[in-house]
């Protein structure tokens, strides 16, 4: 699939996403308010359950700012409930339109995945200014336009490792018409391994290893402790390695189901 | 420039016993049953035909369509449209084909038709000059000039299946699969698809196959039908043929005189066919082709007639006793 042809998917997806503003509003208050609001008191919980001023090398404010910036991050990574629309186009038959296109089917999804990310990075754009006047950080954390440039690139990375997990437990729609199930298994997974529900430091030393191993690490964390200036340029760069390496093993488990899966489509109906 | 050679397709099926019972079975182990839906079917389509796919509810027809748009793989046979294997995807052949499905929209519904077929032509990456003229003949053609802007979702269903044959047809291909695309239309909205596709045809000359359920479609569309039934060829010809073929008797009607002089028996035409009615006001006989001329004669020379019909059973109705497998149906 050529740029032009992907800029213009992504920019159709992004106008149908904004055509319903009441959608936008609610999704933009709401939304956001709701999660930040767990996070929020979850925070002050932790911190007055444990009775000091640090946890993990964590203070109150700047735990805040990590589930805020966390929160933010894991909006654009994880995009609309996306990763659906796959497994909604087998079930319904609407891969069909998308078989006779002379362009590839996962691009493409890829391109309206991009196009559907607009409204969701205006909101965490305007939250995110929002927070730069209510949020008072410690000096422990270090924004600075390198680390903003290095967590932009950590999203993308993310954005397409995140995309890429789903699609093979998408795909498995061609066996299985409802993967509802798994869908939400890997969002909760990707989620409480990934740091987006607690820093991945608070997790057992045991476990850090492993974590540093998996893709998870690479969704929400990485780009976060970039984001705050927590990371050395090595780290942030095995970081990002082992994120397209995961990329890279998640397409070709991807190609191998669909290889499968494709011969299992009917279209709907006999 | 579609050859289809012994083409099968088997689907399996899961099967589930009715009721609770079956469901919680079903949840550990589960029985299939392999449905054949199309049976080795062979035929080609030449630059410019229009044929017919005719057949009933769960036929094959649909899957036929399928198999040559690429979208489904067959189990057994073979197929080249325009020289390439519909399931193998190239995109030489996916931007020479176009497939329009009456109950399965293609169009993006949250947009406008217009923002669609620009996307469409990113797609299938058609030349400005191209796309604007084509849109501006299809679009005036098919009067939907207007509503170009309006979101698809806010159309009728009629100006619906407009867009839905432009989005098909901007990359003017070569070969058009169209499977039902009149349903659900009213007379007038069928009128102007059906004059649409034959000035289409006319003007490009396309190869097209047509599965319709309505009878008017395939009367004004096609020469040549080919008649499914249980995934199997059963017919495949002319139009014409069929009548000839499958329809071995007419109708011979005679209206009489009350004034006249009384009618004979019936004893005495039942030696020419099947008497079907006999009053004192008319007598139908179905006779065999071949002796239309003989019953006519006999019945103006001894039976007091003031009116004589010779009807042929109407080519919808043989097609749709066909499909149904009625005894009747048989060979001529």
């Amino acid at each position: 699939m050529n740029a032009r042809l992907f800029l213009h998917i992504a920019s159709v997806e992004a106008r149908k996403r904004m055509s319903y503003r009441i959608d936008f509003w609610i999704n933009t208050l709401f939304g956001f308010l709701a999660e930040f609001g767990v996070h929020f008191f979850l925070a002050l919980a932790l911190f007055a359950e444990s009775g000091s001023t640090q946890i993990r090398g964590f203070a109150q404010p700047d735990l805040v700012v990590y589930f805020v910036t966390v929160l933010l991050i894991q909006k654009i990574v994880m995009g609309p409930d996306f990763g659906g629309h796959v497994s909604e186009d087998i079930y319904e038959g609407g891969l069909t339109r998308y078989l006779l296109f002379p362009s590839s089917y996962t691009p493409f999804k890829y391109a309206q995945h991009m196009g559907a990310l607009v409204p969701l990075i205006l909101q965490a754009v305007l939250f995110g200014v929002l927070a730069i006047f209510v949020l008072e950080p410690t000096q422990a954390l270090r924004v600075t336009p390198w680390t903003i440039a290095g967590a932009i690139v950590c999203v993308l990375v993310a954005n397409l490792l995140y995309f890429m997990m789903r699609l093979p437990l998408q795909l498995i729609a061609f066996w299985q018409d409802n993967v509802w199930s798994l869908s939400v298994m890997l969002r909760f997974a990707s989620r409480l391994l990934g740091g987006a529900m607690l820093p991945l430091i608070f997790f057992p030393a045991w476990s850090q290893d492993a974590l540093r191993i998996l893709p998870f690490r690479a969704l929400y964390d990485l780009p976060t402790q970039t984001f705050l200036g927590q990371l050395t340029l090595t780290e942030w760069l095995t970081g990002l390695a082992t994120a397209l390496v995961w990329c890279a093993a998640f397409t070709l488990i991807a190609r191998a189901v669909w290889k499968r899966g494709d011969r299992k489509y009917t279209g709907v109906g006999i | 420039m579609i050859r289809v050679d012994d083409l099968s397709k088997t689907f399996r099926v899961h099967k589930k016993a009715p009721g609770l019972r079956g469901s919680i079975r079903a949840l550990f182990k589960r029985e299939y049953v392999d449905k054949d839906a199309v049976k080795g079917v062979s035929f080609e389509v030449g630059e410019g035909e229009i044929v017919g796919l005719v057949g009933a509810n769960g036929a094959g027809k649909t899957t036929i369509v399928k198999m040559l748009a690429g979208i489904i793989y067959p189990s057994a046979g073979d197929a080249e449209v325009l020289g390439f294997r519909p399931w193998e995807r190239h995109n030489e052949l996916r931007r020479q084909i176009a497939l329009i499905m009456g109950q399965k929209a293609q169009l993006w519904w949250d947009l406008p038709a217009a923002d669609c077929f620009l996307l469409l032509k990113e797609i299938y990456r058609i030349p400005d000059d191209r796309y604007r003229e084509t849109l501006g003949y299809l679009s005036e053609v098919l009067a939907v000039t207007n509503e170009l802007n309006v979101q698809v979702r806010r159309l009728s269903l009629g100006e619906r299946m407009k867009m839905e044959l432009i989005a098909a047809l901007l990359h003017s291909p070569r070969v058009v699969y169209l499977d039902e695309p009149t349903i659900g239309l009213d007379l007038t909205a069928q009128r102007a698809i059906r004059d649409f596709i034959l000035a289409y045809r006319e003007e490009h000359k396309p190869a097209m196959i047509l599965t319709s359920h309505y009878m008017e479609d395939i009367q004004r569309l096609c020469k040549r039908i080919l008649i499914i039934r249980d995934g199997e060829f059963v017919f495949d010809g002319l139009l014409e043929e069929v009548v000839q073929r499958f329809a071995p008797s007419k109708l011979v009607t005679a209206h009489l005189s009350k004034t006249g002089s009384p009618a004979p028996s019936t004893i005495d035409v039942e030696r020419y066919g099947e008497v079907v009615e006999c009053d004192p006001n008319q007598v139908c006989v179905r006779v065999p082709r071949d002796g239309v001329a003989e019953v006519a004669a006999h019945l103006l020379q001894h039976w007091p007639v003031i009116d004589l019909a010779i009807q042929e059973d109407d080519v919808g109705t043989i097609i749709e006793r066909i499909m149904r497998n009625q005894e009747d149906a048989g060979d001529a």
